[in-house]
């Protein structure tokens, strides 16, 4: 009986937790792209289907393309900062001095926390009169500086930025220092004896060595970017004059606040399509360097 | 070591050094400003180490007349274990379907539960908010519980099926003509194994569950099933200008987490850091 059925015994170990994925994760997927072509718009509200309207709507709303922009600028900036950084700092603390443990620690302490506790500390380092911020540029002279960082509608996305990338980074650096294990010290050995020095080691050897982990850091850090939410709903409510307004948060504002259910499904859906692209490049990417090391 | 070396190593700790008080001037801030009074901070500023630990901070946002932190902290725990053992459970059950029997589309289910990993919480929000309100569970634990055991299920499965992947075959086959059935296997013989699995997941699914602001933010709504984020967040909004409070409650929401920071930061850096290496 059991031979005739090879899948049985899988099956029932798989049926339990596939019935709650699909249930509770691909369901609802589904369900936000069929809201996305409704007029829905508010709990318990009837709603009719509209084909593509809410897609045009969204196209020429000023507020959806200014989130657009803000979402492009975050993105860019997610790429690179906390990513070097994080390269940086696991390339110094690779070491197996006793001291770099407790660097690494300290340097990734705050993933351990809450975005939300992360969005409030950081208010008050901005705070205009009394934030450590602005008393470091005051005590050194830079009066002008000293701005109210995230009442401004130039400084408060980069402000924000700031305190995300203060989590990011560290969690970067755990991710590439896991990859350095897996650089084989021979190889970086063998560069030296040659006559390399470290710049050349490092761009020549250590980097492409580094590629998987590359891979997975520049992944996450993306979709971490895009769906970022509780760092900028706790700092500025993506404003001043929604300056901060990234597609998570219009999303969510679009919906929750303004109950317009059917159209901030189709920013969902928006939202939804640019991870999908990032994560069917990162499969390709795994499959690809999966196939260079067999 | 010669003297270019040395120095290229003390200038490279003087910079790594600098870098790191610059990184820790939040955590600094959070801990001297909760120990802080009113009138010591009203007296000499927010940045100024605490002249007496005060715990008035504390007291305040514990006091269930007033910060009521107490019992969002109590509905923290109650949401975040029971959905930590359930995603880590069922994913345990998938990832063994997965990583011990070849079947037709394994390879294509596999991927499809793992990407559910990197899915943004926001296309699923709106059904899931709609849903819960059609079962009645809207406003409840049991939604935010549900909805966490749900969207664990692609990190646990990824994991354990990686587990059990390199449990020797010779294993399960000895047992196999000892008699022994495939459940009874799994339970009596594979389930021991996966301690320092299991742990990593723990390590993992609390802290995430624990920190989670979006969920429990869409989901719940009353003060008897709200969570520890959503009340701090809130307190910041009833008390804008009592930094000492907003301070103390940080820390206190922050603990358990910095207790598996203290305690168990192998076996959560180990669960950051899967694929990593392997790509």
């Amino acid at each position: 009986m059991l031979r005739r059925h090879p899948w049985i015994i899988p099956a029932s170990f798989l049926a339990l937790p596939l019935l709650v994925y699909f249930t509770f994760v691909i369901l609802p997927t589904m369900n936000s792209l069929y809201y996305s072509f409704t007029d829905w718009s508010g709990y318990g509200a009837d709603f009719n289907f509209v084909g593509a309207a809410n897609f045009e709507k969204i196209f020429s709303d000023r507020l959806f393309s200014n989130a657009i922009k803000n979402t492009a600028i975050w993105l860019a900036l997610a790429m690179t900062a906390p990513t070097l950084l994080g390269l940086a700092l696991a390339l110094a603390l690779q070491g197996k001095r006793k001291v770099n443990t407790i660097y690494k620690s300290l340097f990734y302490l705050p993933i351990c926390l809450s975005p939300v506790i992360i969005g409030i500390i950081w208010v008050w380092l901005y705070s205009p009169k009394l934030g450590i911020v602005n008393l470091f540029l005051r005590s050194i002279g830079l009066e002008d500086l000293a701005i109210a960082w995230l009442a401004r509608p130039n400084t408060a996305l980069i402000a924000v930025f700031v305190a995300w990338s203060w989590q990011q980074t560290g969690l970067n650096m755990v991710i590439f220092l896991a990859g350095l294990t897996s650089v084989p010290a021979p190889l970086v050995e063998a560069a030296k004896v040659d006559g390399a020095n470290y710049w050349q080691t490092l761009v020549k050897v250590i980097i492409p060595m580094l590629r998987p982990a590359t891979v997975v850091v520049l992944a996450l850090t993306a979709i971490n970017a895009l769906k970022s939410f509780e760092v900028i709903w706790v700092m500025t409510k993506g404003g001043p004059f929604n300056n901060s307004d990234t597609l998570a948060v219009f999303m969510y504002s679009e919906a929750f606040r303004k109950l317009k259910l059917g159209y901030g499904s189709s920013a969902a859906v928006i939202l939804f399509l640019m991870t999908l692209v990032i994560i069917v490049l990162y499969f390709r990417q795994v499959a690809k360097s999966d196939e260079l090391y067999e | 070591m010669n003297l270019k070396k040395r120095l290229a190593t003390a200038l490279l700790y003087f910079l790594l050094t600098i870098m790191l008080i610059l990184f820790m001037v939040p955590v600094y801030g959070a801990i001297v400003t909760a120990f802080k009074t009113a009138t010591e901070v009203a007296a000499g500023g927010y940045w100024t180490v605490p002249t007496s630990l005060a715990l008035e901070n504390f007291a305040r946002v514990m006091d269930p007349e007033a910060g009521n932190l107490g019992l969002y902290l109590g509905n923290s725990l109650l949401l975040t274990i029971p959905a930590s053992f359930f995603s880590i459970s069922l994913g345990t059950l998938a990832g063994y379907g997965l990583g011990k029997y070849n079947f037709k589309g394994d390879g294509l289910l596999f991927i499809l539960i793992v990407a559910g990993m990197f899915l943004p919480p926001q296309i699923a929000l709106i059904p899931v908010f709609r849903l819960m309100n059609d079962i009645g569970l809207y406003d409840t634990l049991w939604a935010v519980i549900i909805i966490h055991t749900a969207f664990g299920i692609p990190i646990c499965t990824l994991v354990m099926r990686n587990f059990f992947q390199v449990v020797p075959k010779a294993l399960r086959e000895a047992a196999l003509i000892d008699g022994a059935n495939e459940y009874s296997i799994f339970f009596r013989i594979m389930l021991p194994l996966t301690l320092p699995a299991l742990a990593v997941l723990a390590t993992l699914q609390f802290t995430w569950i624990w920190n989670d602001f979006l969920w429990p933010f869409i989901l719940t709504q009353k003060a008897e099933s709200r969570t520890v984020m959503v009340g701090i967040l809130n307190l910041t909004g009833q008390y804008t200008v009592d930094w000492g409070g907003q301070a103390a409650a940080s820390l206190i929401g922050s603990l358990p987490t910095l207790f598996i920071f203290v305690f168990f930061q192998r076996y959560f850096i180990r669960g950051l850091t899967l694929g990593a290496v392997k790509g």
